[in-house]
């Protein structure tokens, strides 16, 4: 068999008013090289304002079916309280995004962050994922880095539909051929 | 971590679970991961979503080989994009896999092991510059006309993957069909390379739709669980109804001396598929299926040693961090 590097979450931001997003995951062997494949597999087109990897099993999932029915509860040992990041999915409608950041919690386990979200966070919530801030590691903090790592795809307008604008008739008026 | 929940028909509440689980579906309500499915709806997501993947990587190559031969800067540029997006894709479906308990390192043994299958069309050659624009319009307009559907499936991370794909993919098509459509008012020679590319590609782009819906078992199931939402005959019909009125005004001549407008149903009828030719090119017979395959397995093995040191660096950093 061979090498599976581990697998990250990515979270991106669009804007700097647009929520924080799960956009999907990559697998990487550390942060730093999680954060650059994570640029070339999800910002390969305007716009991002700021991008965040975190370990996949950072991450706590359930969904609405999960949680009315009990079950998905685990034993996790305790730990001090610690501020967590709350996502979560409100509705049915197309996406092309997991999550998106609703708050923040401080919790002594994954479990706990869910409890508390659904007491303290607004709903409704289709699926929640719970992540320990510390856990995530991001690019996009500074200016410079803002400039060198997203600024360059803005200007690879031939990557967009728009710039090759109407080709040829359109298909309703050539109908019969 | 999520925790996967999967009936078995065994199951003594599996038929009732089985309802509720349809009914979701029928409201039109996405299925995550962590919600309760059949075991049969994640196998055959497994099955769909993994061959989807590795069509993204494996459409890389006939495309790829002629970035370094692009007739212009501007062209060149608009291939690596587009190459580039197709091995975002590949990641975007991996993941979506992933979420349901099978790793990349499987799917990707399954691919190179000869055992997964991708999409037939990439086992036929690009001969020509205007290959690259023939596919851009017609096999990327095939598969737009697939993903556009497949962006309405039941299973959230599958339909965003594709909502993802199919934002970025229509420049792929655009691109394609403003250079057909620049060969096809150009010089005698472009005229001629352009309808060569069209002949050669006719066939194949209609066979990407699958099988006539009669020949598909998969279909009645796949339409239930809502994990297709259309049938392949529909989606061959809606590719027909597009692209043919706009390849005839192009002055190209389709490669089918039955294809037909039908006055009444406003459908465009292509004649009899060459399906012979499709299931020896499935069964591994195809122009390029064993170079495809060679192709991989090489660029897996000549990267083994950077996804090694890789991993032994990120150890490392690991074991220091700890410390």
């Amino acid at each position: 068999m061979d090498t599976e590097w581990p697998r990250w979450e990515v979270i991106k931001q669009d804007v700097p008013t647009a929520p924080l997003q799960m956009v999907g995951s990559v697998h990487a062997a550390d942060p730093e090289h999680a954060l650059l494949v994570a640029r070339h597999v999800f910002v390969r087109r305007p716009s991002a304002y700021a991008l965040f990897v975190a370990p996949a099993e950072a991450f706590f999932m359930v969904t609405q079916e999960a949680l009315r029915e009990g079950g998905w509860e685990w034993e996790a040992p305790l730990h001090p309280e610690k501020p967590y990041q709350v996502y979560r999915k409100a509705t049915h409608r197309r996406s092309m995004t997991y999550g998106e950041l609703v708050g923040k919690v401080t919790a002594q386990s994954p479990v706990d962050a869910v409890k508390k979200a659904l007491l303290e966070l607004p709903g409704p919530f289709l699926a929640l994922w719970v992540v320990p801030e510390e856990a995530l590691f991001g690019a996009g903090e500074s200016p410079e880095v803002r400039e060198s790592w997203f600024e360059p795809a803005k200007a690879k307008v031939y990557r967009l539909q728009s710039y090759y604008g109407l080709v040829g008739r359109h298909p309703k008026e050539v109908k019969r051929g | 971590m999520v925790k996967l929940r999967i009936g078995h028909p065994e199951d003594p509440d599996y038929q009732e679970r089985l309802e509720e689980f349809e009914a979701r579906i029928a409201r039109g309500e996405k299925i995550e991961p962590g919600d309760w499915m059949p075991a049969e709806y994640r196998r055959q997501l497994i099955r769909m979503i993994s061959q989807h993947a590795h069509s993204e990587v494996v459409g890389m190559h006939p495309e790829g080989a002629w970035i370094l031969r692009a007739p212009s800067f501007r062209r060149k540029l608009i291939l690596l994009a587009k190459v580039q997006d197709e091995a975002g894709h590949g990641q975007y479906l991996y993941h979506a896999a992933e979420t349901l308990g099978v790793t990349r390192e499987e799917m990707l043994e399954a691919l190179l092991s000869g055992r997964a299958k991708y999409s037939n069309i990439f086992n036929y050659p690009t001969l020509t510059w205007a290959d690259v624009g023939i596919i851009g319009w017609l096999v990327d307009g095939m598969a737009i006309k697939n993903q556009t559907m497949l962006a309405q499936s039941s299973y959230g991370p599958y339909s965003r993957a594709m909502v993802r794909i199919c934002a970025e993919e229509t420049f792929h098509h655009k691109q394609g069909k403003e250079a057909v459509l620049l060969y096809a008012k150009g010089s005698r020679k472009q005229r001629q390379m352009v309808q060569d590319a069209l002949n050669r590609w006719w066939w194949p782009t209609l066979m990407m739709a699958g099988p006539h819906d009669t020949d598909s078992p998969h279909t009645p199931l796949l339409l239930r669980w809502g994990i297709k939402t259309k049938t392949n005959d529909q989606i061959r019909q809606e590719f027909l109804n597009e692209h043919v009125p706009e390849l005839l005004d192009a002055g190209l001549e389709i490669p089918d001396p039955h294809l037909r407008y039908d006055e009444k149903t406003g459908n465009w009828i292509h004649g009899p598929i060459p399906w012979d030719e499709f299931w020896k090119v499935i069964g591994g017979e195809g122009p390029m299926n064993r170079h495809r395959l060679e192709t991989r397995r090489r660029v897996h093995e000549e990267g083994r040693w950077v996804r090694e040191a890789l991993e032994a660096y990120g150890r490392r950093r690991l074991a220091q961090a700890a410390d």
